[in-house]
């Protein structure tokens, strides 16, 4: 089975944020809620970047470990989600995030945060697939209509890629070897470590 | 280009373990200094090198963003990394064991020694001991103290003790409520400690006698009765490290993680949590210990605070020296009464 990942390509990144417009439209997310955002690096000068950034799906998921009553889980295709009924908001799992990703609705007094939300990589939760449950509360399940995630796919540029962590690696290579630079993936080291095997290594270095 | 990465984390390692030698103002110049060494003389020889780029990604520094938000310019903090594996790591483990640790020693302890009792019989004469505002100050107190315990032993090593034995669901609904709890009682705590501390600070003050309490360990083990004021040495440096010490700790930090409203940043409430936990961790252990001295581990202890009375052999014995002060008139009764009126108006038998 595959295992999806996300890998934005600075060298292409226009920080136009269709990612962002688009995963919102695409879930409904509630208000005050930003699954996925884009941060420029070196604004206005020479050596600016641009990065979209989610939850990263990672293979040992700081959220998941830190997570008081264990209410993360990874799917057969390794995407990270989590089951709001149980979630308690804390916040721990917003804290241990290297991304940010993990959001919650409110940042009210005496911790009153609500249940915590963040990307799916379009995948639901542990409702029926695409059942209305479902869609309220994790948005839409792209995945089970065998879809890719929404952001990656309305990318204008192609900078996000979303999907089989094989197949976008390759892509992103090809990339790299035919413009001769920008062969940093961003993330990869952070969010999926070291390989278990060596098809699932990062193109070249990871570096952050 | 890697190895160069390597040298130097490398000798940034070094250079912090040199710290000490030429200070830390002299350290950050350098490494400033270097920092921007590189980063120029790498672009010059090397067109197209993104490396200083992610170095300053994964250092934390904000970048733009139209996402507002708690750090959202931020996209790679390290800090969570060293937060998890501290609070999963060494804070859960040797917290843990540490509680049950104190549980065990205070069982062995009650089956060697035993309840500290009276060493002679009761007069049935009672003299006040707690104001019922006394009483009011240190229940809210403690039973604001055992809500946030409890809870907060759910939250940390619920995972691993309570959820395989009550199922996920169950213990998810009960570590939410204990959140809540948590949240809710933090602060009436914080302000029960407050009223308790003005009210019991004038007779939790170090005296000369103390020390000789201490020298002598209270009797507890020789069973010798060593006079103290209305609280001996133990209860002061429980009332003093634990009360106001740990109280102040774990208020301080609770209070930081409490109101997020604030937009405190994470790697300020990952310290928070970790000072929390650990404060929270040994306030349990020692308020274990004055539970059981305050109710198994001592006659009449117990009945002292729920009712405000306690037997006047009871008082001799454990706080001699307010007694004596009480019973000569040299100060009142809790309540407010002058202590010598209220013998005056005692039974008639000691009229002789």
């Amino acid at each position: 089975m595959a295992r999806m990942k996300f890998l934005c390509d600075d060298e292409r990144c226009i920080a136009c944020n269709g990612c962002v417009t688009a995963c919102k439209q695409e879930n409904e997310v509630p208000w005050g809620v930003n699954r996925r955002r884009v941060v420029t690096l070196n604004e206005g000068v020479r050596g600016e970047r641009s990065i979209s950034v989610a939850c990263m799906h990672c293979s040992d998921a700081p959220c998941m470990a830190v997570c008081p009553v264990d209410c993360f889980y990874h799917t057969e295709e390794g995407v990270v989600l989590h089951d709001k009924d149980m979630c308690i908001g804390c916040g721990y799992c917003f804290y241990a995030c290297p991304f940010g990703a993990p959001q919650f609705p409110q940042a009210g007094a005496f911790g009153m945060r609500g249940k915590m939300d963040k990307c799916t990589f379009c995948a639901g939760g542990p409702e029926k697939d695409n059942s209305k449950e479902e869609f309220a509360k994790y948005g839409s399940n792209r995945l089970a209509q065998g879809k890719l995630p929404a952001c990656a796919e309305m990318c204008s540029t192609k900078a996000l890629l979303g999907g089989d962590g094989d197949v976008i690696a390759d892509i992103f290579r090809n990339r790299a070897i035919k413009r001769g630079k920008g062969s940093e993936v961003w993330g990869w080291g952070t969010a999926y470590g070291k390989p278990d095997h060596p098809q699932q290594q990062a193109p070249t270095g990871a570096k952050s | 280009m890697r190895a160069t990465f390597l040298g130097m984390r490398h000798f940034l390692l070094g250079l912090m373990l040199l710290l000490p030698l030429f200070g830390g103002a002299a350290w950050a110049q350098t490494q400033d200094s270097r920092m921007q060494e590189t980063q120029a003389q790498r672009q010059q020889v090397q067109p197209g090198n993104n490396a200083p780029v992610w170095r300053e990604v994964r250092s934390g520094k904000e970048g733009v963003t139209t996402v507002r938000g708690r750090e959202t310019g931020v996209l790679v903090q390290s800090e969570g990394q060293t937060w998890r594996k501290l609070r999963n790591g060494p804070i859960t483990f040797y917290g843990g064991w540490l509680v049950v640790l104190m549980l065990v020693a205070i069982g062995v302890f009650y089956k060697l020694r035993g309840p500290i009792g009276l060493h002679s019989p009761p007069t049935g004469k009672t003299i006040e001991r707690f104001s019922s505002f006394e009483r009011i100050a240190h229940w809210s107190m403690a039973i604001s103290f055992c809500i946030l315990a409890l809870s907060g032993l759910t939250m940390l090593f619920g995972k691993y003790v309570l959820m395989p034995l009550i199922g996920h669901t169950l213990f998810s609904w009960l570590a939410e409520l204990g959140k809540n709890l948590h949240n809710f009682v933090g602060p009436i705590f914080l302000f029960s400690i407050v009223v308790f501390v003005l009210k019991f600070i004038r007779d939790n003050i170090p005296r000369a006698y103390d020390l000789t309490w201490l020298v002598k360990g209270g009797g507890v083990l020789t069973g010798e009765v060593v006079p103290s004021g209305r609280f001996n040495a133990g209860e002061k440096i429980w009332f003093w490290g634990g009360v106001i010490g740990l109280g102040t700790v774990s208020c301080a930090s609770g209070l930081v993680l409490d109101f997020p409203n604030f937009d405190q940043t994470r790697a300020l409430m990952m310290l928070a949590n970790v000072v929390h936990v650990i404060a929270g961790i040994w306030f349990i252990m020692w308020a274990a210990t004055h539970i059981y001295l305050g109710t198994v581990g001592t006659t009449g202890a117990y009945e002292a605070m729920r009712n405000g009375y306690v037997d006047e052999t009871w008082a001799r014995e454990h706080a001699q020296y307010w007694y004596d002060d009480v019973k000569a008139g040299r100060r009142a009764l809790p309540s407010g009464e002058p202590g010598a009126a209220a013998a005056a108006s005692a039974p008639p038998q000691v009229q002789h």
